[in-house]
């Protein structure tokens, strides 16, 4: 497939001022202040095919609302090249804009007093869209993601979860190819969260939508992501399809039985029992010491075995290695 | 261009959906009106006897002419300080269409509602003080505070656009003020200036185009006058729209380089 996204080699330096402590430190500082440069994204390549729904994660500062500034054309970076669309973001940022669409978790893009359909007629204008298709991405929008009855209710009024569902609609009307999510389930409940993440990925494989998601929830990652970069102190330190990250950096699976007695006792290496209710046992398994096959093989020979349910272990647990490994704590 | 129509639209219905506020606006202008016209009716207009060719109460109406154009114009600098420090600029900038424009047309849209309204309430108050304003000065106003009006949206633009460099635009909007009251005829005429230069200097600023210029048409209406005020007013908004969209680019510009 064709790369949409190109990067090569980005980095972005800032420049700031270090305040000095006191008043004649704070009167020194105004006069000869002390410049100091951080390096937010040090030289980063990659390339996003069309269609692949790809993550961005890393810990807070790391630099991956940097790389998607660059990628989106807000920001300028100090060196490095960088392609979407074949145009340079931050030169044809007008051109690339018709061609994306872009949801910051934590700002909105409607109009708070009005209704969403108001905040959605202006950006009709905004994008020059054709009335006609509008209309009919719009009424497909709306059925996909239950917004009939928000339409006309006052932006301010909605609930989080309701608001960026609209927002979500907001930034498709113009039928992008590349979508651009930072942080877009931040401060939701678990509904919303589901909601959003269903009507994200069935929306992109639909359309076959390119999808660049930064989040802290791991779940946003495991159920729309088919690809993870994990950047740390601005370098990509992993970028590897997800299910690969997952069993590379976690060689556990976690087994949970149930049973007809309180607790099931295995005298296998590589066990770990983990708190839960009475009959019920969770196990977290090593499965380098131990195979998945010899503890269900082990604990059916016991008897009294109800039901057996095998599990990754939390997408969590997987990037806390990550960043353990690659930081070396 | 139907897009900053569409914006103008949104802008209006805004204001309108907010009701209460504005309801709330024109209690408080008709409270202004009636403190500024006692106090005008009872020690300015006797002082100023002679310096001014003045009708009776001519300063009250002059004082609810500009109160009518301040108290209309949006606070469009808050706006702007808001989406910069906040950082919500930067989604706007991702679209296809200026930012900047949409804004200013919004806000513009939020004016004329504010104008509608104040100017009706106005005109209450004035029917029931048993005042009268000249017909053709009334009309002339109308026309002028619309641009006047203009004058001052883009001026407050120019503040909120300072939050690029010193991110709290309070400083320039408190020095704008003064200089509204100053030079642009906030409580008197500038006319009333007795040196011949500042006069001449005040009559020539923006800030009198914002204010002077429309409200004065209501005292001494004339077709010159008029004339000079459209001709004054002309000029300010292609300066002050050239000045904002400088100030803007070279905004846009250090936002891309160091980011909010």
């Amino acid at each position: 497939m064709s790369a949409v996204i190109t990067v090569q080699t980005l980095t972005k330096q800032y420049r700031y001022a270090r305040r000095r402590t006191g008043a004649l430190g704070a009167i020194t500082g105004a006069f000869a202040p002390d410049f100091q440069t951080i390096e937010a994204v040090a030289g980063v390549s990659f390339e996003i095919a069309a269609g692949e729904r790809v993550a961005i994660i890393g810990p807070n500062g790391a630099g991956k609302s940097t790389t998607l500034k660059m990628l989106s054309g807000v920001l300028e970076p100090s060196s490095g090249q960088a392609r979407v669309f074949g145009l340079v973001p931050w030169r044809e940022r007008r051109a690339l804009a018709y061609r994306i669409g872009v949801v910051f978790g934590q700002r909105s893009q409607l109009w708070g007093e009005l209704p969403a359909r108001d905040s959605f007629a202006l950006l009709r204008r905004i994008y020059d869209q054709d009335e006609t298709a509008f209309a009919a991405r719009l009424g497909r929008l709306v059925e996909q993601f239950g917004l009939g009855e928000l339409l006309d209710q006052p932006v301010s009024r909605m609930s989080l979860g309701q608001r960026m569902r609209c927002e979500i609609t907001a930034s498709l009307l113009h039928g992008p190819d590349l979508l651009f999510l930072d942080e877009p389930t931040i401060g939701l409940d678990i509904t919303a969260k589901a909601a959003i993440r269903d009507f994200i990925t069935e929306h992109a494989r639909g359309q076959g939508q390119t999808v660049v998601l930064t989040s802290h929830d791991t779940r946003d990652i495991e159920l729309v992501c088919d690809r993870v970069i994990v950047i740390n102190q601005g370098r990509i330190v992993v970028d590897q399809p997800t299910d690969q990250l997952r069993r590379q950096f976690l060689a556990r699976k976690r087994v949970t039985l149930q049973s007809a007695a309180p607790r099931i006792t295995l005298d296998l290496p590589g066990l770990t029992v983990l708190p839960s209710q009475p009959h019920t046992s969770v196990l977290d398994v090593d499965t380098r010491l131990v195979r998945v096959e010899q503890v269900i093989a082990a604990a059916l020979a016991g008897g009294g075995i109800e039901d057996i349910t095998i599990e990754d272990p939390p997408m969590e647990e997987v990037v806390r290695e990550i960043y353990l490994a690659t930081t070396g704590a | 261009m139907a897009s900053a129509l569409q914006a103008l639209r949104m802008g209006a219905l805004g204001a309108l959906a907010g009701w209460p506020v504005l309801v709330g606006r024109a209690i408080f202008y008709l409270v202004a009106l009636a403190v500024l016209s006692a106090l005008w009716g009872k020690v300015a207009s006797e002082r100023l006897a002679g310096a001014l060719p003045l009708p009776a109460g001519g300063l009250a109406l002059y004082v609810g002419a500009t109160e009518w154009i301040m108290l209309s114009i949006p606070s469009i600098h808050l706006r702007l300080e808001d989406d910069i420090r906040s950082g919500a600029l930067e989604t706007h900038l991702l679209r296809p269409k200026l930012y900047l424009v949409l804004r200013i047309a919004e806000s513009l849209g939020d004016m004329l509602v504010r104008l509608a309204t104040l100017g009706l309430a106005a005109l209450g108050l004035l029917a029931l003080s048993g005042r009268s304003a000249p017909a053709e000065g009334l009309a002339c106003l109308a026309a002028s505070a619309i641009l006047g009006g203009v004058i001052g949206l883009l001026l407050y633009t120019l503040v909120g656009l300072s939050g690029f460099w010193v991110r709290r635009t309070l400083p320039a909007y408190l020095v704008i003020q003064k200089l509204m009251f100053l030079l642009g005829g906030l409580f008197a005429p500038v006319s009333l200036y007795t040196s011949a230069a500042f006069r001449r200097l005040s009559e020539a600023s923006p800030f009198a185009a914002q204010l002077y210029w429309p409200s004065v048409q209501l005292i001494a209406p004339s077709a010159a006058v008029f004339a000079r005020a459209l001709a004054l007013q002309a000029a300010w908004i292609a300066v002050l729209s050239l000045a904002a969209a400088a100030i803007w680019r070279a905004g846009v510009r250090k936002l891309l380089r160091q980011g909010i």
